[in-house]
C-alpha cells in the first residue's frame, strides 16, 4: 500500500527526520489558512499516487494570497495522470543548496534490504543511475547481521562527502531504516533529502509503500487499502478478494492465476483486446466465481467472457457451479469460453456445459481463445 | 532420476489438519508419494487421511525419519513454522502459501542459505516427478513421465506447459514452481544446476514473467554452464505498468525486468524464447525430446 505524502512525511516526523512545516488543504480556503500559518512562499503539492507528479504539473511554488488562490484553484480542478486531486498538501518553501537521494528498499534477487545514496538527488536519479553510476553508492543489509551505523557513514565515505554531512546524513539513513523495519516498507524513500544554506538537512519529499501482507500486523491509524483505490471496479475486486485490473478491450478474462492471466491477456492481445485482467488466486468457491461474473459484466459494451482455471489448489468444479448460476440467474447472453484442467476436471466441464458455456479440453491456451475468436468471427458474419 | 524428490524422499505436511492440507494431502498420497506424516501444533496424536499428525516437527522427524516438509500453514506463522522446520534437520522445504510479509521471506531465505536447506516458495505449486511423487498442489492429470525439466515462476503457467507437452507425448523429468513472490527462497540459477546435472534430463524450459531479474541473471549462469538445450516463455507483454512511484526499485535492477530485456538477454545465453506458450510442442519435437 502507497501512502500519500503528507501521511509518510508525518511519520518521518514522528521518527526524528526533519520535514518542513506544513498543512494538508481539502479547498481553496484551507490552503490560503495553511499558507498565512507556514508564511510565504509556500509549495502546493498534490496528493495523487503517482510517479512523476512534478513534471506532470502537481507541484506549484507561490509567494502570495493571490498566486495561491489560482494555484489551488487550477489544482483543484486538474488530473494528474488520469486521478483527481482532492487534497493539497502546502509546504513551507525551503532554502536549497544542495539535494541529495536515499532510498531503502529489497533487492529482489540478492533477498536483503539494500539503501541507496547518491549526491545527484531529484527527478532525474534514475537518469543519474543509467548513465552515471559511480554517482550512486549502494550498500547489502545481511538480515542475520542487521543494520549498524558504521555500514551508513561506510557509504557515505564513497561519495567523497565531509565528515560533518556524513554524521547529519547518517542519522537520518538510521532512522529511516528503522522505518522501513518498522513498517514492514517495500521503498521508503527520500528525494530530494536537501542540504539547506546553513548546512541542516531536511526531507522535503517522502515515500512509503507498505507490504500488503503485513498490514495486518502494523495496525496503521490510517484510511485502509481499499478507499485508496480510486477506479471503482478495481475496489471491487480489491473487496471480493482478487486482482481485478481494468483495461480498455471487449473481452471479459477471468484466471486462477497471475501469470495464467499474464499469458492470456498475451494471446488475447494478438487479435483482440481484454477489457480486464482478473486472478483468483488459491482461494475459488462458487460464491467467489459468481461474484467474479458480476465484477467482469459491469463493464460496458462486454462482447465474450474467457475463463481459465486450473484445478490443482482450486476446486474449479465449485467455481463453474458460481459461474453457471450466475449465468442463469442473469440471463447471459454473450458467449463464455472456459478452459478447465486438472482435479475433477471431467465434473468441471459438464457443469460448464450445462450453463451454455463452450469448454476447451486442450491444454494450450491458444486452442480455447482461437475458438472465442471463431464464435465472435461467426456473430459478425 | 529427477531432481529434488526421489524413492526416497519421506514427506511431511504442515498445517495438514487444515482444509486445504487434507485435501493436498489426499491428492499426493493418491499420486504414491511417502507421506510419512503431518503437524499441527496442538493437534498430535490424530490422524489425517490415514497419517498420523504430531505436535512438533522434531517429533515427526523422530518418529517417521522425513527428510522433507511441505507447508499448508496460514501466511502469519509460516516463518516460525519454517525455521522450526530447519532446526529439525529438514533438508528439502516447499512453501506454497501466498501473502506472506516479504520481510518474512528475506529471514527466511537467509536462513535456509546459512544452514544448505533446499526450499522453495512462497506462492509455489511445488514440485512434481511424473509417475513418483509430488510436494504441493499441481494436479496429476496434466503431467506424464518423460525427460523435459520444467522451472516456473508461475503455478498455473507450469500445468500449461505441461499439459501442451503432454498432449504432444513429449513427457517431464521434474517440474519445479520457483515461488511468484518478488523474493524467494532459491533463484532460478539454483535450480537449472540441479536439471543440468540431472541425468534424466535432457533439455529445460524456463517459464518467466515480467518483472525482477531472475531470468536475467539465470542466463548468465546458462551461457557459462549450461550444455542442454534451454527454451524460455516469459509472460506479460501486455500487462499495464503499475501506478510506480519511488525510484529505488529501478536503480536497484537497472534495466531488468522488462519482456523485451529478459528475451535479449536470454537469446545472448544460446536460449530459444517461445513467444507463446504453444510453440513450446514444436521446440519439443525440434530436438526429438520425449
Amino acid at each position: 500500500m502507497r501512502l500519500h505524502e503528507y501521511e509518510a512525511l508525518d511519520i518521518f516526523e514522528q521518527n526524528r527526520i526533519p520535514v518542513p512545516r506544513r498543512g494538508v488543504a481539502e479547498t481553496v480556503d484551507d490552503a490560503i489558512r495553511i499558507a498565512g500559518e507556514i508564511g510565504y512562499p509556500v509549495v502546493l503539492k498534490a496528493q495523487v499516487l503517482v510517479g512523476g507528479r512534478g513534471l506532470a504539473g502537481g507541484i506549484k511554488s507561490v509567494s502570495n494570497p493571490d498566486e495561491l488562490e489560482e494555484a489551488a484553484e487550477s489544482l483543484f480542478s486538474s488530473e494528474i495522470k488520469g486521478l483527481s486531486v482532492r487534497k493539497i498538501l502546502v509546504c513551507e518553501k525551503v532554502d536549497i543548496a544542495k539535494e541529495l537521494y536515499m532510498g531503502i528498499t529489497i533487492d529482489g534477487y540478492s533477498g536483503q534490504p539494500v539503501i541507496l545514496v547518491s549526491t545527484e538527488g531529484g527527478v532525474l536519479i534514475e537518469e543519474t543511475a543509467k548513465t552515471s553510476p559511480e554517482k550512486i553508492a549502494a550498500i547489502h543489509i545481511d538480515p542475520s547481521f542487521g543494520y549498524y551505523p558504521y555500514q551508513a557513514r561506510t557509504l557515505l565515505r564513497r561519495l567523497g562527502l565531509q565528515q560533518q554531512l556524513i554524521t547529519t546524513w547518517s542519522d537520518i539513513i538510521g532512522q529511516l531504516y528503522n522505518i522501513s523495519v518498522r513498517y514492514e516498507a517495500l521503498i521508503a524513500e527520500i528525494n530530494p533529502l536537501v542540504v539547506m544554506p546553513n548546512g541542516g538537512l531536511i526531507a522535503v519529499d517522502a515515500v512509503l509503500e507498505i507490504d500488503d501482507s503485513a498490514l495486518s500486523r502494523i495496525r496503521l491509524p490510517l484510511p485502509d487499502r481499499i478507499e485508496r483505490i480510486e477506479n471503482p471496479l478495481e475496489r471491487r475486486g480489491r473487496e471480493i478478494g482478487v486482482t481485478y485490473v481494468d483495461l480498455d478491450g471487449d473481452i471479459g478474462l477471468i484466471s486462477s492465476g497471475a501469470g495464467l492471466g499474464m499469458a492470456s491477456m498475451d494471446i488475447i492481445g494478438q487479435k483482440m483486446r481484454p477489457a480486464n485482467f482478473l486472478e483468483t488466486g488459491g482461494g475459488i468457491t462458487a460464491d467467489l466465481l459468481y461474484k467474479c461474473m458480476e465484477l467482469v459484466m459491469m463493464k460496458p459494451d462486454l462482447k465474450a467472457i474467457f475463463i481459465n482455471v486450473y484445478g490443482g489448489i482450486n476446486p474449479i468444479h465449485e467455481g463453474a457451479k458460481g459461474v453457471v448460476r450466475y449465468i442463469k440467474e442473469h440471463n447471459v447472453k454473450i458467449p463464455i469460453v472456459a478452459k478447465a484442467l486438472g482435479n475433477r476436471q471431467e465434473e468441471t466441464w459438464e457443469i460448464f456445459r450445462s450453463g451454455g458455456v463452450h469448454v476447451v479440453t486442450e491444454a494450450a491456451t491458444e486452442k480455447a481463445i482461437e475458438k472465442l475468436y471463431e464464435i465472435l468471427s461467426g456473430q459478425r458474419g | 532420476m529427477s531432481i529434488l524428490i526421489d524413492d526416497s524422499t519421506r514427506v511431511i505436511v504442515q498445517g495438514i489438519t487444515g482444509r486445504i492440507g487434507s485435501v493436498q494431502t489426499h491428492w499426493m498420497l493418491q499420486y504414491g508419494t511417502k507421506v510419512v506424516g503431518g503437524v499441527t501444533p496442538g493437534k498430535g496424536g490424530t490422524t489425517v487421511e490415514g497419517v498420523p499428525v504430531f505436535d512438533s516437527v522434531e517429533e515427526a522427524v523422530r518418529e517417521t525419519g522425513a527428510n522433507a516438509s511441505v507447508f499448508f500453514v496460514p501466511a502469519a506463522f509460516v516463518l516460525d513454522a519454517f525455521l522450526e522446520t530447519i532446526e529439525a534437520g529438514i533438508k528439502l522445504i516447499v512453501v506454497v502459501p501466498e501473502h506472506i510479509p516479504v520481510r518474512d521471506v528475506v529471514k527466511m531465505r537467509s536462513f535456509a542459505l546459512e544452514r544448505g536447506v533446499f526450499a522453495l516458495g512462497p506462492t509455489t505449486p511445488g514440485i512434481l516427478v511424473p509417475g513418483k511423487g509430488k510436494m504441493g498442489i499441481m494436479p496429476a492429470s496434466l503431467f506424464a513421465p518423460g525427460r523435459v525439466g520444467i522451472i516456473s515462476r508461475s503455478g498455473t503457467l507450469s500445468y500449461e506447459f505441461a499439459g501442451i507437452l503432454s498432449e504432444s507425448k513429449v513427457g517431464q523429468s521434474t517440474v519445479v514452481g520457483m515461488g511468484a513472490d518478488p523474493v524467494v527462497l532459491r533463484n532460478l540459477a539454483d535450480i537449472l544446476e540441479l536439471f543440468q546435472e540431472d541425468e534424466g534430463t535432457d533439455a529445460v524450459i524456463i517459464v518467466g514473467e515480467v518483472g525482477g531479474e531472475q531470468e536475467e541473471k539465470a542466463a548468465g549462469f546458462i551461457s557459462r554452464k549450461m550444455t542442454k538445450p534451454v527454451a524460455a516463455y516469459i509472460a506479460g507483454r501486455y500487462s499495464p505498468q503499475g501506478k510506480r512511484m519511488g525510484h529505488a526499485g529501478a536503480i536497484v535492477r537497472g534495466s531488468s525486468g522488462t519482456v523485451d530485456g529478459k528475451h535479449e538477454a536470454l537469446r545472448a545465453a544460446g536460449v530459444e524464447v517461445l513467444e507463446s506458450p504453444i510453440y513450446v510442442a514444436q521446440w519439443a519435437k525440434k530436438h526429438k525430446l520425449r
